[in-house]
């Protein structure tokens, strides 16, 4: 079997972000590798580690997206394939370049995030599995391999869940409880450092521009009252949500 | 021409439906409007999705997945001709509508929060990087697009449109095996207008009765942070936050609730915050228009008791 891991590199959450020429500027921030995309890791080094075989990251965007693919090598993945973008391209389009790596490798399974933190868009795992017109699993919370023809999967739905059997190949994508992602350990670490990192130079047209960029903090009022009298507080805060806000 | 994809519950259009519906007036200059209903009992939904629109396919395909909503869409998109398809943005339509655009070699543009057209491509806002960013992204058509919920007005009732019945092969690969139905209580979390959330600082699942209760006094959804739901308090259905739901209510009432990052990207956006924490360092102050720093365990009862005064 194998099994087949498609990460993203994204700022760190806490990292300050900076708008440049109408566009976001990322020279200053921490890079990691997608939180979302660390639960596909660890799942798809699980399945390997259960049911044998072998384990990929594929990935595209720019050189800098090497650090998050030696990250996911340091928790155990085997081997990784890049393909070197510059700029923006849009998931959709994305998808095509990604899915054909994918076809070529011929996996069991394909596990990415359920949406990625730059971008905040859920389309790049429903997008590679229409590539390759095989069925999607959004927002997975368990996985069960049935053979190597099904999986038996958990995934939430917008109210809800359910659990659903799946002909493979088939894509998932991840979904906060799906597992607790390990740590690199410092030989992992080593061993990264050596793994097979294949770069591939892609070039691809966007179908979607990204204009403008802005950041628009919305000015707060920062009225804070004193709870020392929690009944006057709260009674007032009731008359500021009613009277001056006018939301309740 | 223009295709909406109308959300339903198996009985009626949802709200996000009749918001779809304005985006695609807004856009009257690409042509007539066409809409289609997806799933279960979609005779009668589309019967009252035909007081809205000229023409609403009904497709009946069972219950969802992503390959039957996706083959259904392009089946109306073929049918009708439309250059744009519009749908809300839901989790599953999200799913679905990224299969969809690749299938149509259209540009998708996620969840946005208004959208305009120049003739040749759709131009829509929406948020990035964990909702801190806002961003103006431009395809040319065709376009699949998603709207956001409660950003748009929703659209009133029009004439009276036909109904047609849609044939949909439908695709084999996802078998539902079981539903896991949430528990619904009062109103649905990414509509409401008012939000009550709790955090881990409450101390224990049973303090949630305070954060119901002050909900129920104010018509409002209740949400949980990550910890709480992590910890088994509340059901991850309520989880508001980066994994969770995302949601922009006229005001967010965050009763303690520390305000990590992770969770302001479920609800920055929000028209009014407002903030209970007994830390005045905490940073959900920094992004609250109201707030008070005190023990939630004594400002919590005060507050039920002052929005029930006020509701009387």
């Amino acid at each position: 079997m194998k099994f087949i891991a498609v990460i993203r590199q994204v700022p760190d959450g806490e990292s300050r972000l900076k708008i440049e020429g109408g566009q976001v500027d990322l020279s200053g921030a921490t890079m990691i590798l997608d939180q979302m995309d660390e639960w596909a890791v660890e799942e798809v080094i699980r399945l390997q580690e259960k049911h044998g075989g072998e384990s990929v990251v594929v990935a595209m965007g720019p050189e800098r997206f090497e650090e998050a693919i030696r990250t996911a090598l340091a928790m155990g993945i085997d081997r990784a394939v890049h393909l070197v973008a510059e700029g923006y391209t849009d998931p959709i389009t994305q998808a095509e370049a990604l899915a054909e790596v994918i076809k070529a490798e011929a996996p069991t399974l394909v596990f990415t995030g359920g949406q990625q933190a730059d971008w905040d868009a859920q389309a790049l795992g429903p997008a590679i599995a229409e590539a390759l017109s095989w069925p999607v699993v959004s927002w997975t919370t368990q996985i069960e391999l049935e053979g190597d023809s099904h999986a038996k999967a958990k995934h939430d739905l917008d109210e809800g869940a359910e659990v659903v059997r799946v002909a493979l190949p088939a894509v998932f994508t991840s979904q906060q409880g799906l597992n607790e992602p390990r740590y690199p350990t410092l030989p992992g670490i080593m061993k990264a450092k050596r793994k097979e990192l294949k770069k591939v130079p892609v070039s691809t047209s966007s179908k979607v521009a990204i204009v403008e960029q802005t950041i628009q903090e919305r000015t707060r009022l920062n009225k804070v009252l004193d709870g020392k009298d929690p009944v006057a507080a709260a009674h007032e805060l009731v008359k500021l949500l009613h009277e001056e806000a006018k939301v309740i | 021409m223009i295709l909406v994809v109308l959300e339903h519950d198996g009985q009626r259009m949802r709200k996000g439906a009749l918001e779809a519906i304005s985006r695609a007036r807004q856009l009257a200059s690409l042509g007539p409007i066409a809409g289609v209903v997806i799933g279960e009992n979609t005779q009668a939904v589309a019967q009252e999705a035909a007081q809205y629109l000229p023409v609403v396919y009904a497709a009946e395909v069972g219950p969802y997945t992503a390959e039957k909503w996706a083959e259904a869409a392009h089946a109306a998109v073929q049918k009708s001709g439309a250059k744009v398809v519009i749908a809300t943005g839901s989790r599953q339509s999200r799913t679905w509508t990224a299969r969809l655009a690749y299938r149509m070699k259209a540009g998708l543009l996620e969840d946005t929060l208004e959208t305009s057209t120049d003739s040749q491509s759709i131009i829509g806002t929406r948020y990035s990087f964990l909702n801190r960013v806002t961003e103006r992204q431009q395809a040319p058509l065709p376009v699949v697009f998603t709207a956001k919920p409660n950003t748009t007005p929703l659209a009133e009732p029009e004439g009276s449109g036909t109904v047609e019945t849609l044939e949909v092969r439908i695709p084999a690969g996802v078998e539902v095996l079981e539903r896991v139905a949430e528990q619904k209580k009062g109103v649905s979390l990414t509509e409401a207008t008012v939000v009550v959330t709790g955090g881990r600082g409450l101390g224990s699942p049973e303090a949630f009765a305070g954060v119901e209760e002050l909900a129920n006094a104010l018509g409002a959804a209740v949400g949980a942070t990550r910890a709480v739901v992590d910890a088994g308090w509340r059901p991850y259905s309520e989880q508001v936050g980066q994994t969770g739901k995302t949601v922009q209510p006229n005001v967010y009432i965050a009763l303690a609730v520390s305000g990590a990052v992770q969770h302001q990207a479920g609800m920055n956006k929000s028209k009014y915050i407002v903030a209970v924490n007994k830390d005045a360092e905490a940073p959900i102050f920094k992004v609250a228009d109201y707030g008070i720093v005190g023990d939630v365990h004594q400002v919590l009862p005060a507050l039920i008791e002052a929005a029930k005064k006020l509701k009387d």
